[in-house]
């Protein structure tokens, strides 16, 4: 067989003979597949899906809280509960962003901060960010600074992991470069440490963004009173399956997100690194 | 023939002053050692080198790899602590990095998270001294107008380079230490830095250790090509290159160069020899 009619063939499966869909239709429809999927599940009780809510009611369910009917009997609104719950995540991820960086910058580049801090950091460290939950709702039992306070570390310690890791693997050549053209380490820590470290601190901040939306919903479903974790919580407790759908839907919105924020703003303040 | 008057000093005595020269930017290497020891891996880089390098003169350091040619250069920089011996500047002692001791290496070192402008303009707001208009007449120089606002990411290797060169201009040194500064760019680009790299020198009266493997290249650029021992890295020959000066890359086919590059050569060849030898012993 010739190349050329190799060519031919080629072409003709991914050219226009054979048209697969582009990708925004491919976009939709692995979502439509998963509509799919979560009906059958429950039409046919695969799983015990039986007892949850389908695709139909959540949709009507949804529609209704958008356009601001109260999730539970005489509550709040879709729009407070996501209200609180991002402001949460958005102040205790700024709180832990504004320790945990300074922090990770000196220990990272201190041998002797490290000693005295990074050891007892590491023993907490594996402590999940919801065992955190009793001593918040004991040192704060007014319910929301507890939350903020566990989302707190849920975000805390990646911002610091990646942060120590960051200034640890700054290249030595652009401190002994900016050394060599007359900089004191004041002007090395500003100039070298933390531009070479934002790549890292972006990583730790995104992954920091994404434990505070899981530790929110958790925290919140104990201790919350009000937030989109407290109404899931709540409405499975008075089984309206359908706002426990609705719940899970906007938390996952508001994940996707954030999440697309923190990278969209990562990508611009580390616009100077290679493309590709 | 030359400004340049300075010779091979093998004793330990210090060496010109700028009080006695009027010039500034002579090193004096006096007894170097430089043993590596990581984990008990003891590697004696170089061993008890002796050169004196005379202020606004060119040297090149030839030798095989892995020579402790580097090593050396990093020692003058102020990057590596001498085992043993010492590196004078102007007299004085190298105990840390100097802005006066510029350096550019084989691999640019360019900020990349800077613009070429900044990084450009990088040496002279440390010390508070940038002029309007100096970084730009500087990259227009080095063919590099336009590219003020880029970033090193989106330039070529050869750009990169006389980026970096830029940079290192702009700083003013006394001492310019180039490590393998052109070895990793494509012939022509090569050509076209080294001319201007003997331009500029020409010009600026600035001191230049230039490290290469490449023996024409050595010859092309430098007063005087010390030829390196295998390690531990010594002096084992110094020829002057006594060819007029404005050089172009045209007097590569001139008799009197290919003498030269004969003679080092063959030193080379003898000391690339020795290194297998010594090999093949252990």
């Amino acid at each position: 067989m010739s190349a050329s009619t190799i060519d031919q063939i080629q072409r003709r499966f991914e050219g226009d003979t054979v048209p697969l869909p582009g990708k925004r239709v491919r976009q939709v429809l692995s979502i439509v597949l998963f509509f799919v999927l979560w009906a059958a599940l429950v039409r046919f009780g695969i799983l015990g899906f039986d007892k949850f809510v389908g695709p139909e009611t959540t949709l009507v369910a949804l529609v209704e809280s958008l356009a601001g009917a109260p999730m539970t009997e005489g509550g709040e609104t879709l729009y407070e509960h996501a209200a609180f719950s991002a402001y949460r995540v958005v102040v205790a991820v700024l709180i832990a962003m504004g320790i945990a960086i300074p922090l990770g910058l000196t220990i990272g580049t201190s041998r002797r901060w490290e000693d005295a801090l990074f050891p007892a950091l590491e023993v907490f460290r594996p402590v999940p960010p919801v065992a955190w939950v009793p001593i918040a709702l004991l040192l704060m039992p007014t319910f929301r600074s507890g939350v903020i306070f566990v989302v707190f570390i849920g975000a805390f310690f990646p911002i610091l992991v990646n942060t120590i890791e960051g200034v640890k693997t700054v290249e030595e050549e652009y401190v002994q470069a900016a050394a060599s053209l007359g900089a004191e380490s004041r002007d090395i820590f500003r100039h070298v440490i933390i531009p070479a470290t934002l790549p890292s601190i972006i990583t730790g901040v995104s992954l920091g963004v994404g434990l505070a939306w899981i530790t929110v919903v958790a925290a919140e479903m104990i201790a919350g009173g009000v937030g989109i974790g407290y109404i899931i919580f709540q409405a499975y407790r008075l089984l309206q399956t359908e706002v426990v759908a609705v719940g899970m839907i906007a938390i996952g919105v508001l994940g996707y997100a954030s999440a697309a924020a923190v990278h969209r703003t990562g990508h611009y303040l580390t616009r100077w690194e290679e493309t590709e | 023939m030359s400004k340049h008057d300075s010779t091979t000093d093998d004793s330990t005595t210090a060496g010109p002053t700028p009080e006695t020269t009027g010039k500034t930017g002579a090193i004096d290497i006096n007894d170097l050692t430089k043993i590596y020891d990581p984990e008990g891996e003891h590697v004696v880089a170089v061993q008890d080198m002796d050169l004196s390098v005379g202020a606004e003169e060119f040297v090149a350091l030839l030798g095989p790899s892995g020579c402790g040619k580097s090593t050396v250069l990093e020692c003058i920089a102020g990057y590596l602590d001498p085992t043993d011996g010492e590196v004078l500047v102007d007299g004085n002692r190298v105990s840390k990095p100097d802005p006066k001791r510029g350096v550019v290496f084989q691999e640019n070192r360019l900020f990349p998270w800077k613009t070429i402008k900044e990084n450009v303009e990088f040496g002279p707001r440390m010390h508070d001294s940038i002029e309007e208009g100096r970084a730009e007449s500087i990259l227009d120089e080095m063919g590099l107008d336009g590219f003020e606002e880029a970033y090193p990411s989106g330039l070529s290797g050869g750009m990169q380079q006389r980026a970096e060169l830029a940079r290192l201009l702009a700083n003013d040194p006394d001492i310019m230490l180039m490590d393998e500064p052109f070895s990793a760019l494509d012939a022509l680009t090569k050509e076209i830095m080294q001319k201007k790299l003997l331009e500029v020198w020409e010009r600026d009266n600035r001191t230049v250790l230039f490290i290469t493997h490449d023996v024409e290249e050595a010859i092309l650029l430098a007063d005087r090509v010390v030829v390196m021992t295998a390690r531990p890295g010594q002096v084992k020959d110094v020829i002057d290159v006594d060819i007029e000066r404005p050089r172009d890359p045209e007097v590569v086919t001139t008799d009197r160069f290919t003498e030269l590059r004969e003679r080092a050569l063959s030193v080379i060849r003898e000391e690339a020899e020795r290194a297998l030898e010594q090999e093949d012993g252990a």
